[in-house]
């Protein structure tokens, strides 16, 4: 993207990173879950994984490391143009909690619907809320470090807040674990359905938060840095975090 | 369709992250699905040209063979052509030119929405290789959707794909409207086109994301067992359908908004006028849209079942739409007013799409009353209403855009007399197609069947409409054809050749080269896209 911007460019851009991101995309998700799901092709499924994790990997790097070298036609705007994105996640959420809302609202008296647990874990989901915070915390650090040229300060609390993102997946995957020997997976009820559809869709979006500090991370060790990157990395993982009240309180708490 | 002074670079065009070739990609992507879901539409007309079997071999079966094509007509005509027709190829091609930018915010991102656009084609494709095509319209309604032996997450991925690139479209362009126009451009001066677009992206925005959602709770539902839309386990069964539409009725006005956006672009150009009563269209008329297209959704369910009190609300909403409609048509009439008016081909289709607002948005005033929507819902009125106000129209539109900004794309002047013939034939053939189905649909005819033997009656009427849908293809390959002949080997344009006075004719080449113009734009505060000094 080696614009100038006071004269006349003279040949076409091209980056092949987003032809090769898509197509892994392509690979990795919808053929990968119909040849696991609808066709019970394990082999298939693995085959398809196995085309489309690298396609993923190596597009992400090429277009981190053309976003980290080039100069945009227009620097600084990330930072305005990632809380639009923000709109339309918000929206997806809404549609799931939309539904929960429903279903629980029409039962009633008959919440929570036969095969729920007892009781659930609510230290577990307290925790959680620990970990996520604290991280959110520790990116601000991150990035005062950044914003004050400290390179290796960045990194470290990078990485602190990575780790404490890891584990809060590590909670959500302990917490699975623990209802699937219960017998309460996502096909059990109704609570069920929408506990693993909310809790998961917010778990793959700390994973998504964990790659995209993972862009930021890696080449920080080569001191290759771009605040609004940076920037925008911690404003979507804030968004996570903020998400994470929402779903704490209603499918756990309420 | 290279530059003169390039040459043709394969690699330059598939991994370009240049607005322009971006949007000609979508235009052969949308094309291409648009031609193959128009086979699917003279199948569909060919199998309802007898009141028995026509084409489906099976009886037994026949049902769900002909649901596939109901699937692939409508998933890729709305979501592989229309969409992509007007907020990829259009938008991407004209807007930025015409708010004077060099590209779109963000270029990478721009190509990565045009390669998930054909990732979702693909999916769509993959309907005639598998052996379980998805058959559940395109809608998808459960519980058939879930109980289907169909391949309902092909289905759910289409949408997936198609919906993640609208989304991603909306932020680059929300964003380059925002810091990207020329220096002195104020939001009084923007194209209508870009409002337009504008408007449309704001809806997409907003709606797409809970259709991924409802789409999604579908998949899980079909294939990991959950019970969302299952009320036997305390799930909601119209809870998808308010989902599904919560989207599906505001997307018809991200296809109404950029082709209107396209005729307002056209008919000033051709009448030589102002756009009339401007602020009242944009600010009236298109946001007027968007702050009512999220609370109009339910009427598509008046007859699933819902409290009074709720039909009336929305009957009242729903009505309520004509009124910025209403002055969007005003501007678009008042601007062809004491206009000095050339019928060129884009001409044609544009005047051609008046007509088509009227009759398609009137029809839909009787769907929207409680009273009589009881009667016509579930019959063919609805599909005739929605086909001249969303299929034609909008087609016709894109047609409008294509030729009047072909010598823009192309550096040629599109062939008039083929296309000429070509709109004759669409447009008689498209009335005779839909007109019918207006008749026989207050009559009762259901919409959706592919055996009518119980209404013999209305034979005579789907004979009509079939030879109707076959006159249209014979426009749509001669208008096709045109643009390929005229592309290849059609006269040279001038540089200006409708005598435009909007950004795109006036300040760069045609076609454009990298970085569009040959001097950074500026415009004064007394510029507008539409000063032809009238």
């Amino acid at each position: 993207m080696s614009h100038s911007t006071t004269e006349h460019a003279h040949h076409w851009e091209v980056s092949w990173a987003p032809m090769v991101l898509t197509a892994g995309i392509l690979f990795l998700v919808p053929l990968t879950f119909a040849a696991y799901f609808v066709y019970q092709n394990e082999l298939n499924a693995i085959i398809f994984a196995g085309i489309g994790t690298p396609l993923v990997l190596i597009g992400i790097s090429k277009w981190v490391s053309e976003g980290l070298t080039q100069k945009p036609l227009l620097a600084g705007v990330s930072p305005s143009a990632l809380p639009f994105f923000i709109i339309s996640e918000v929206f997806i959420f809404l549609g799931l909690f939309a539904s929960y809302w429903t279903m629980r609202l029409s039962a009633g008296e008959n919440w929570p619907p036969a095969g729920t647990p007892e009781h659930m874990n609510l230290v577990l989901p307290l925790i959680m809320t620990v970990l996520l915070v604290g991280s959110s915390l520790t990116y601000h650090v991150a990035e005062h470090h950044l914003d004050h040229d400290n390179l290796g300060g960045f990194r470290s609390w990078l990485m602190l807040t990575m780790l404490l993102g890891l584990l809060f997946l590590g909670c959500t995957i302990y917490e699975y674990h623990h209802l699937l020997g219960m017998n309460f997976g996502p096909s059990t009820n109704a609570y069920s359905s929408a506990f693993f559809s909310i809790t998961g869709f917010h778990a793959s979006h700390v994973i998504v938060g964990l790659g995209i500090f993972a862009a930021v991370l890696l080449p920080a060790f080569a001191g290759k840095t771009n605040k609004y990157f940076a920037f925008c990395a911690g404003l979507y993982w804030h968004f996570v975090d903020i998400v994470w009240f929402f779903v704490a309180s209603q499918v756990y708490y309420w | 369709m290279s530059t003169e002074s390039h040459g043709f670079n394969l690699k330059e065009w598939i991994f370009t992250t240049d607005h322009k070739r971006i949007g000609i990609l979508y235009l052969i992507g949308s094309m291409a699905a648009f031609s193959i879901a128009g086979v699917m539409a003279l199948m569909i007309r060919l199998e309802q040209s007898t009141l028995g079997p026509t084409l489906v071999h099976d009886v037994a079966t026949g049902g769900s063979q002909y649901n596939v094509w109901l699937y692939f007509h409508g998933a890729a005509m709305i979501l592989g052509f229309l969409i992509p027709g007007l907020t990829g190829f259009a938008a991407n091609y004209f807007l930025p030119l015409m708010i004077g930018a060099k590209d779109v915010a963000f270029p990478r991102i721009n190509a990565f929405s045009v390669w998930l656009f054909y990732a979702g084609i693909i999916m769509a494709l993959l309907t005639f290789v598998i052996g379980d095509p998805p058959d559940v319209m395109w809608t998808g309604y459960p519980p058939y959707s879930l109980l289907t032996s169909g391949n309902t997450a092909f289905y759910v991925f289409t949408v997936h794909l198609l919906g993640f690139a609208s989304i991603l479209g909306a932020v680059n362009f929300l964003v380059t409207v925002i810091y990207m126009r020329a220096p002195g451009m104020g939001w009084n001066q923007l194209n209508m086109f870009v409002w337009s677009t504008v408007t449309a992206f704001v809806i997409q925005l907003v709606f797409v994301p809970v259709l991924a959602s409802a789409v999604t709770m579908l998949l899980f539902d079909k294939y990991l067992g959950t019970h969302f839309f299952d009320p036997s386990q305390g799930g909601d069964v119209l809870l998808y359908q308010n989902l599904f539409w919560f989207y599906s009725h505001p997307a018809v006005y991200v296809i109404l908004l950029p082709a209107l956006g396209i005729l307002f672009e056209v008919v000033a150009t051709f009448s030589k006028n102002m756009v009339f009563n401007y602020k009242a269209a944009v600010y009236g008329g298109m946001w007027g849209i968007v702050l009512i297209s999220g609370e109009v959704w339910i009427h598509h369910l008046y007859i699933s079942g819902m409290p009074d009190w709720i039909r009336i609300g929305m009957m009242v909403s729903t009505l309520l739409i004509s009124v910025p409609v209403g002055l969007l048509a005003i501007s678009l009439f008042g601007t062809l007013y004491r206009g000095a008016i050339t019928y060129t081909t884009a001409m044609k289709y544009a005047t051609a799409c008046l007509f088509l607002f009227l009759i398609g948005g009137l029809t839909g005033i009787p769907l929207a009353m409680t009273v009589m929507t009881v009667h016509l819902s579930e019959t063919s009125f609805v599909h005739a209403h929605f086909h001249y106000i969303m299929g034609i129209f909008a087609t016709f539109s894109v047609f409008a855009g294509v030729y009047y900004w072909f010598p823009k794309m192309t550096g040629k002047m599109p062939g008039e007399k083929m296309g000429n013939l070509g709109f004759w034939f669409n447009f008689i053939g498209v009335n005779i197609t839909f007109f019918p189905l207006f008749i026989i649909g207050i009559e009762g005819m259901p919409r959706r069947y592919w055996n009518y033997e119980m209404f013999p009656q209305f034979e005579p009427f789907h004979k009509i409409a079939t030879v109707g849908a076959f006159l249209v293809a014979i426009g749509m390959l001669l208008t096709i054809l045109n643009w390929i002949i005229s592309a290849i080997s059609g006269e040279k344009s001038v540089a200006n050749p409708w005598k435009s006075v909007s950004l795109e004719w006036t300040h760069c080449p045609n076609p454009p080269g990298p970085g569009n113009f040959p001097k950074d734009v500026v415009v004064s505060a007394d510029w507008t896209p539409y000063n032809y000094g009238r």
